[in-house]
């Protein structure tokens, strides 16, 4: 099999560059991107087309997964990705991306260095990899329907969700979770004092325990309906991402049907989650990859990211340049203490990664 | 039973044809057993059926013959239930019908398209009329055997009508229409679908099964000889309207109509105009006869009042010599010969160039007299023979 | 599991003798023709689907593509090695949360097959009766949908259903209830919107049986006693027999394998095989096991409905 694999490999190869060395000088000058929706300023891409002459091609997906099974079948075409931290643990392992270059990065040293050894739990030496935003997963919530139902109970804990009596309250108005079995279990082991990144069975089945006694409570599982059923006041409370979260404020204003959304970090501690830069092994552009990265680790670049998208860059050079109104939103930027609490999930093996996901069906089904 | 059922003495005697009654068509107040009463039937602005009035006597084999959309089907239609009347009622055996649905009449119809069940077998198609009336399993089978042996069928009862050739398909449709002994049957197109020779003997088994049942037919066709050959009374229909309801012979010999003559058999038509009109006779000058031509049935017609004169084609004798006939003969040229077996038909070219058909009858195989293209002949007939038709 | 077995060598002499062979088949134009409906089968069914059988024997593995091969060959040594792997299928007897997906989504598949019937026959009756410009438009309705993106339609849904969407708004604004229903996120939910979606598959074949059947059978059937229920359970419902077969499975075998409609519409309670596919696929990244999900759906759809088909064709000789 791998010696046909080559032979083809070499053929192909060798046609290709006998009939496409004419337009081999413009080649070079194309980028393929492929990054979440909504997930950059539409302005960085224009400026780095300028900047470099070369040609932007932008496509967007809206799951991590999507991407993933992209990339497991190969030959994708993309130049530069922006997986998530415990798939691109797994991916490395895989070992689909190409080692990135830091001497060919100038910006490099404008990386939060803290941010920087988080996300080497996931990628050894940062070898493969270039954080690009970060953000936490926390409370989404309804103020004046959260407010009616609790009193004055602080929302900043995740006895909300997974507290059964105190989730029965807010069961009537709508309580929307994350349908993510890794980060949230993760989240649940951490809430009843175990190690969040656990492959113990026992723990499994105790977070499992927790989560079934809060399942009658729980309106629906979605990773992304709870952002326009939170604006419109479809629902009360959703698990769910920061940026997320914030983006359902914002409509819910624009709307002016008098819903108030707030977003809180959970006082018992977080998931942190972190989306980073990887060209794949089979980038036809690593050049121009390496150049788009550089751009955007660019002080005004990532302030330009964050300032559109409302989610933090691991930035230190653009600290100073962010809007007002986003440096200061705790739920974007979080103080140091709750930093400090902040913890990372990382990728399973597949053994139990099967095991999660049966618990994880049998919860969301009631079984 | 017999035919004709309700007998007065006297005019039974007075019958010619050995031993047979009046028929109940000729006797004076007879109660028919189906009365159409000024029917009318609009499709929008079309009016299929143009206040028609009709009577349907008891046991007859009645034909509505017509072209299509005379509106021959719609009348059949209506006394099954299917259409409504706009106007004008219909009598069965003295109810009224309006308002009764086709499943509460009794009345069967035999579809032109037989319209068998597809899915059923012979014996539950010939079934399928009981079993709604809720006769018991028993007697449905006996009745459905005896059904199927009278049409000759008993052994095909467990085929499919996919499996059944036309004749066969025929019959199913007929023993179905049948089990329920309705009071009156109606056939459209009953041997249409059938080849030449089929149908032939089909006819015959037709009467003959009319005649041992009793029900009154009453058949749509649009066949002059199926109509000629199954019916006790035919009508005629054109244009929604009945023009002539006779029994056959009549409608042949003496067509009240330039459309009937034309429509019932073969007929030479000579245009012309009345020159002498006296009771029982009357003179005719015809530019397309190029003569005079005379009839001594009393008719009812005006002097210089055009007419059309019909001669049947058989009702003509062809010469060589001048038979030196006043009326009635005219000269030609043979233009065509047609030989038919039993006949020959002759296309014969007047002087004017007229055109007349004339039939002979092939009495010998070496006639005395033999005709043939180009002859020069004299076309005679009696004045017997001719109808003068004044519309 | 492994098995070893000899590599099986096709000689050149042997090959070209059996491609000759072929050709002279071939050369029978009525081979070309019964092969073009084969190939296309071979091409776009049969072949992904030993792709898919293919994978489902595999091993989870980090690598593209995620799963082992089952071919390894020897070249030095002429060893073909095959390794197959049975687990996957001996893990979804073994787990009944499998059996237990299965049987929701045939029962989910079932009721909405039945309601689609159930209002698919009369629209498809009323088509089949009218005549000229009325018939062409009613059916250009019926095609009309397809003409949106089906998840556009399914989210149209989601605002129709939802607690302020328009029916609880025409509900309450009636006074027929005080509080929202909640549609949205339950089985009923998923039943309307699958019922919606397949409507025109159940219509069009129904149509296409009762547009052929003749109206003088019915009159037929009335002339000989049937009142219109009668002649329609009698007459109109066994001739059109062919039509709700081909409808109710073209509605069936998707609606057993949906994903789109139970995910938008349904709780997330609503358990469904092609919600557990792409669990598998996705969230377990065990392509293999997937692969084993798809290949047992596939068998378990398509081996009952060959049979019924088959044994419908032999009645259908018998008779």
């Amino acid at each position: 099999m791998p010696i046909t694999k080559n032979r083809l490999g070499a053929a192909l190869a060798l046609s290709v560059s006998v009939t496409s060395g004419a337009a081999l000088a413009d080649e070079s000058k194309v980028l393929n991107i492929y990054n979440w929706s909504d997930y950059i300023a539409p302005e960085a891409i224009e400026a780095f087309s300028e900047k470099t002459g070369i040609e932007v091609n932008y496509d967007v997906y809206d799951s991590n997964e999507v991407l993933e099974a992209k990339l497991m079948s190969g030959g994708t075409g993309y130049d530069l990705v922006v997986p998530a931290g415990a798939f691109l643990e797994r991916h490395v392992q895989a070992d689909i991306y190409l080692e990135v270059d830091q001497s060919r990065l100038s910006n490099y040293d404008n990386l939060d260095q803290v941010m920087l050894e988080k996300v080497a739990r996931y990628d050894a030496g940062n070898e493969h990899s270039v954080p690009y935003a970060w953000g936490t997963i926390g409370l989404g919530y309804n103020v004046d329907q959260v407010r009616e139902r609790l009193g004055d109970t602080p929302v900043d804990s995740l006895d909300l969700v997974f507290n059964p009596d105190v989730a029965a309250k807010l069961a009537d108005c709508g309580i929307a979770m994350l349908d993510s079995p890794a980060e949230v279990v993760s989240m649940a082991l951490n809430y009843l004092g175990l190690d969040p990144n656990s492959e113990k069975k026992g723990d499994l089945k105790k977070a499992e325990a927790m989560l079934q006694s809060v399942r009658p409570h729980i309106k629906y599982f979605s990773s992304s309906k709870y952002i326009s059923d939170l604006a419109n006041g479809e629902i009360c409370l959703a698990v769910g991402y920061n940026g997320d979260v914030l983006q359902a404020q914002g409509r819910a204003e624009e709307a002016g049907q008098g819903v108030n959304v707030g977003y809180s970090i959970p006082s018992e501690g977080t998931l942190v989650w972190f989306d980073v830069m990887a060209i794949p092994a089979d980038a036809p552009h690593p050049d121009a990859a390496h150049k788009f990265i550089d751009f955007v680790l660019q002080g005004d670049t990532a302030a330009g990211i964050s300032n559109y998208v409302y989610y933090a860059v691991p930035n230190v050079a653009a600290m100073p340049l962010l809007d007002e109104e986003v440096s200061s939103n705790p739920g974007i930027y979080p103080s140091e203490d709750v930093k400090a609490k902040l913890f990372t999930q990382n990728a399973h093996t597949p053994k139990f990664d099967r095991i999660l996901n049966r618990s994880w069906s049998n919860t969301k089904t009631g079984r | 039973m017999s035919l004709y059922t309700a007998i007065e003495p006297e005019q039974a005697e007075a019958c010619a044809d050995g031993g047979a009654s009046v028929p109940l068509w000729r006797q004076e107040g007879a109660e028919p057993f189906v009365k159409i009463e000024n029917v009318t039937k609009k499709f929008g602005d079309f009016t299929a059926v143009d206040n028609v009035s009709l009577n349907i006597y008891k046991n007859e084999l009645f034909c509505l013959l017509g072209g299509s959309g005379s509106g021959k089907s719609t009348l059949l239609r209506m006394l099954a239930g299917f259409e409504t009347a706009t106007s004008g009622r219909i009598l069965i055996d003295g109810v009224d019908t309006s308002g009764i649905q086709p499943w509460k009449r009794p009345v069967n119809m035999m579809f032109q398209s037989y319209a068998l069940f597809p899915h059923l077998t012979v014996t539950e198609n010939v079934a399928f009329g009981l079993r709604r009336e809720g006769v018991s399993r028993s007697e449905t089978k006996q009745r459905v055997a005896q059904m199927l042996d009278m049409v000759q069928m008993g052994h095909l009862g467990k085929r499919k009508p996919n499996q059944l050739s036309g004749g066969q398909r025929q019959r199913i449709a007929l023993a179905r229409s049948l089990i329920k002994r309705p009071k009156l049957l109606l056939l459209d197109e009953p041997l249409g679908a059938l080849d030449k020779k089929l149908r032939e003997e089909t006819q015959f088994e037709l009467i003959n099964l009319q005649y041992e049942l009793g029900v009154t037919f009453v058949v749509v066709t649009h066949d002059q000889e199926e109509a000629m050959t199954l019916a006790t009374r035919i009508g005629v229909m054109n244009q929604g309207q009945i023009v002539q309801t006779a029994e056959p012979h009549e409608v042949y010999e003496y067509p009240n109509s330039r459309f009937v003559a034309e429509f019932v058999g073969s007929v030479n038509l000579f245009e012309g105009k009345v020159v002498e009109k006296a009771p029982g006779s009357v003179r005719i000058d015809s530019r397309d006869a190029g003569t005079t031509l005379s009839n001594n049935h009393g008719i009812d017609c005006a002097a210089n009042q055009v007419v059309n004169v019909a001669v049947r084609p058989e009702k003509i004798s062809i010469s060589h010599e001048d038979p030196e006939q006043r009326d009635n003969c005219v000269r030609g040229k043979i233009e065509d010969v047609a030989y038919m077996g039993s006949l020959s038909l002759f296309r014969v070219r007047l002087d004017n160039g007229f055109e007349v058909r004339v039939t002979k009858p092939n009495l010998m195989r070496a006639a005395a007299e033999r005709f043939t293209w180009d002859d020069l002949v004299y076309l005679s007939w009696d004045e017997d023979s001719s109808v003068v038709l004044t519309s | 599991m492994s098995i070893i077995a000899e590599s099986v060598r096709l000689t050149g002499p042997t090959l070209r003798a059996l491609i000759l062979e072929r050709l002279g088949q071939i050369k029978c134009g009525r081979y070309a023709v019964i092969s073009i409906p084969g190939l296309w089968l071979a091409v776009f069914f049969f072949i992904p689907f030993l792709v898919v059988f293919k994978i489902s024997l595999a091993e989870t593995a980090i690598a593209i593509p995620p799963y082992t091969s089952l071919f390894e060959f020897d070249l030095e040594e002429a060893l073909l090695e095959i390794s197959i792997n049975l687990g996957n299928y001996r893990y979804l007897f073994e787990d009944d949360f499998y059996l237990a997906a299965y049987l929701n989504s045939a029962k989910i598949a079932a009721i909405s097959t039945f309601f689609t019937l159930l209002i698919g026959f009369p629209m498809a009756y009323l088509i089949a009766r009218s005549h000229g410009t009325t018939r062409t438009l009613l059916l250009s309705l019926v095609i009309l949908p397809f003409w949106t993106s089906f998840l556009l339609r399914v989210y149209a849904w989601m605002g129709i259903l939802q607690k302020n969407g328009i029916v609880n708004d025409f509900l309450m604004s009636i006074g027929l209830i005080d509080t929202p229903l909640t549609i949205l996120q339950t089985d009923i939910a998923v039943y309307i919107g699958i019922v919606y979606t397949y409507l025109p598959f159940m219509v069009l074949p129904l149509y296409t049986a009762l547009e052929k059947l003749d109206g003088a059978l019915l009159e037929a059937a009335q002339d000989l006693g049937c009142k219109p229920a009668q002649t329609f359970f009698l007459i109109t419902l066994p001739l059109s027999l062919p039509g709700v077969v081909a409808g109710c499975l073209l509605v069936f075998i998707p609606a057993v394998g949906e994903f789109v409609i139970p995910a938008l519409l349904g709780g997330s309670d609503t358990l469904m095989i092609g919600r557990v596919l792409w669990d598998e696929f996705f969230l377990s990244r065990d392509w293999p096991m997937a692969s084993a999900v798809a290949t047992v759906m596939l068998i378990v759809l398509v081996l009952p409905i060959m049979l019924i088909r088959n044994n419908a064709e032999k009645q259908g000789e018998a008779a």
